[in-house]
């Protein structure tokens, strides 16, 4: 489905990402861990167009990514849920998710806002709250739900885990295997390395802007040099 | 005071805050979406003035290139308003395309854009001096149709309390914008959209929001409040001629800092409370008139920094 080929990137003189190469088919959940600092966003945000790589390719159903704005990769069937969840902190619960949906023009928006209601009841009780006043772990569910809400093929989530207490943590990884289940294609970036290999079929390990290791998730989690630098 | 002196002043400093508010209003938007105050907004509320006298079929009697001349129709005053309006909206929509946007394109300071715009101000105002000419246009007195008395009677037969019917009508068409505005803004995909473009424009994208869209919207809906603002002062008074916005250029500018920068209730409200500020000062003081806007600027961001209603901290893109 995803294809990333040699994927270049560079802030300014600094190069984030050399050479990165991976893939992530149809149906399955991959995650890409490493350190602060690796390149895990860089990698999703030149996915979603927000950056240009200096060099490689990104390949998506067939199509190279590099033809579109930023605006036209949700289009093709690629949601983010940034770092940070960067919610509409001055719009409502309900906006956010509407917003999620500004690329359609179906009629089964509101019926689709029910099914995040359904999926983070939470959100549901604060639907007409402004967003920046909801709590950390409710704003990262209001970031993956209004990902969501432009029923993408492809969801890229970047640390979902980070800053949230336990309980909320396995409450967004419960959601992120329910997605799984239901055949949702994701992308799952995290400093928690234990985490994501948990709830991940395969995983790729960055360190300063290289991938060092890939392989099944099960094996990186049993890997004793992945032990000792992530899993510590 | 006298109640019918009250209630005249009232009335007239609501009619003119109330342009004031709509014209601020594009100033507000802009900013809202850029961090950036475009200071060409005084010249296009006078190019809507001349669009709309131009479009009734009004001839140039200044001395420019373009003396004694007019277009060889006349279109009826509402449409023509309305048509000037969006020609200044088109006008917005040219300076975008030609100046700003390339400036934002590499990424150029923000302070670059506004000496950009106070540029573009002067190249529209000089271009508008050599077409037309320096002298006064003026609207017919019946513009609005004769079926609108020169003034309303708000008092009785024995103490009367006139106002002018054209302030009458530019309270309830500005209001009657702001309105529309609001609903546009808060209520409406297109609204909503725009607002996340102002508060964030990557996650905007992110969502598949396309921000020079939005900007280019923006700086349409900017020149047309500025248009329209420019027409209903102009049928209040005249055209006072190429350099007729310039004091409500810095009037605007005044109601948004008094409001909050980049807030758009703000930019209403302080719109209305400096129209009536002007509107209450005595007679004998009224050659002063255009310094309480800035009087009370200075006064209020004593009190409050960040203007009425604006937030502690300005948020911009
Ligand atoms: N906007 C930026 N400008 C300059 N350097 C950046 C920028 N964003 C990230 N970097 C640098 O690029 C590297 C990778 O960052 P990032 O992709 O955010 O890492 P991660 O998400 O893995 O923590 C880091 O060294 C970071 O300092
Ligand atoms: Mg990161």
């Amino acid at each position: 489905m995803l294809e990333l080929k040699n994927l270049c990137v560079n802030y300014g003189g600094i190069q984030a990402l050399k050479d990165v190469s991976l893939t992530v088919k149809t149906g399955e959940v991959v995650c890409l861990i490493g350190a602060n600092g690796a390149g895990k966003s860089t990698t999703l945000r030149a996915i979603s167009r927000i950056i240009r790589p200096k060099s490689g390719s990104i390949i998506f159903n067939n199509t190279d990514v590099s033809r579109f704005e930023a605006a036209h990769v949700v289009r093709l069937g690629i949601a983010q849920s940034p770092e940070g969840r960067q919610v509409l902190s001055r719009q409502s619960v309900r906006d956010n998710l509407e917003m999620g949906a500004y690329v359609r023009n179906d009629n089964e928006i509101n019926a689709d806002i029910d099914l995040q209601f359904q999926r983070f009841p939470r959100l549901l009780e604060r639907q007409n709250q402004l967003a920046g006043t909801l709590s950390g772990g409710e704003q990262q569910m209001l970031a993956i739900a209004r990902a969501l809400m432009s029923r993408p093929k492809l969801l890229l989530l970047d640390e979902p885990s980070l800053g949230l207490a336990p309980i909320i943590v396995k409450e967004i990884m419960g959601i992120i295997d329910t997605l799984r289940e239901s055949g949702m294609t994701i992308l799952l970036v995290e400093q928690n390395a234990r985490l994501a290999l948990q709830h991940a079929d395969r995983g790729y390990v960055l360190e300063a802007g290289n991938l060092i290791f890939d392989g099944n998730a099960k094996d990186l989690l049993d890997d004793p040099r992945i032990k000792k630098a992530y899993l510590g | 005071m006298e109640l019918g002196t009250f209630i005249q002043s009232l009335l007239n400093g609501l009619s003119i805050g109330s342009v004031y508010a709509i014209f601020a209003l594009g100033y507000t938007l802009i900013f809202s979406i850029l961090g950036i105050i475009n200071f060409a907004h005084g010249a296009v509320f006078t190019l809507g003035a001349y669009f709309t006298y131009f479009l009734i079929g009004g001839v140039n009697n200044g001395t420019g290139v373009l003396t004694n001349l007019g277009l060889p129709f006349g279109l009826p005053f509402v449409l023509a308003t309305l048509l000037g309006s969006l020609l200044a909206g088109g006008v917005g929509v040219i300076l975008d395309r030609m100046a700003f946007r390339p400036l934002r394109a590499r990424g150029a300071d923000p302070l670059l854009a506004l000496v950009l715009s106070l540029g573009l101000a002067l190249l529209l105002v000089n271009l508008a001096q050599y077409l037309i000419g320096a002298e006064i246009l003026s609207f017919p007195s019946n513009v609005y149709g004769d079926w609108l008395p020169p003034a309303i009677n708000f008092g009785s037969t024995e103490n009367p309390i006139p106002v002018r019917g054209v302030q009458i009508i530019i309270f309830t068409v500005s209001m009657f914008v702001v309105v529309i505005l609001t609903l546009l803004i808060n209520r409406t995909k297109i609204g909503k959209a725009l607002r996340a473009v102002a508060e964030n424009a990557t996650t905007a994208n992110l969502l598949g929001i396309s921000t020079e869209r939005f900007i280019l919207f923006t700086f349409f809906l900017s020149g047309f409040l500025g248009g329209l603002a420019g027409t209903l002062v102009a049928t209040s008074f005249s055209i006072s001629g190429p350099y007729f916005g310039v004091t409500y250029g810095l009037k605007g500018l005044a109601v948004i800092v008094l409001g909050g920068l980049g807030d758009i209730p703000g930019a209403v409200v302080g719109g209305l409370v400096i129209g009536l500020a002007e509107a209450f000062v005595p007679g004998d003081f009224s050659a002063y008139k255009e310094a309480v806007a800035f009087a009370l600027l200075f006064v209020i961001l004593l009190v409050r920094p960040q203007g009425l209603l604006g937030r502690k901290v300005i948020q911009k893109v």
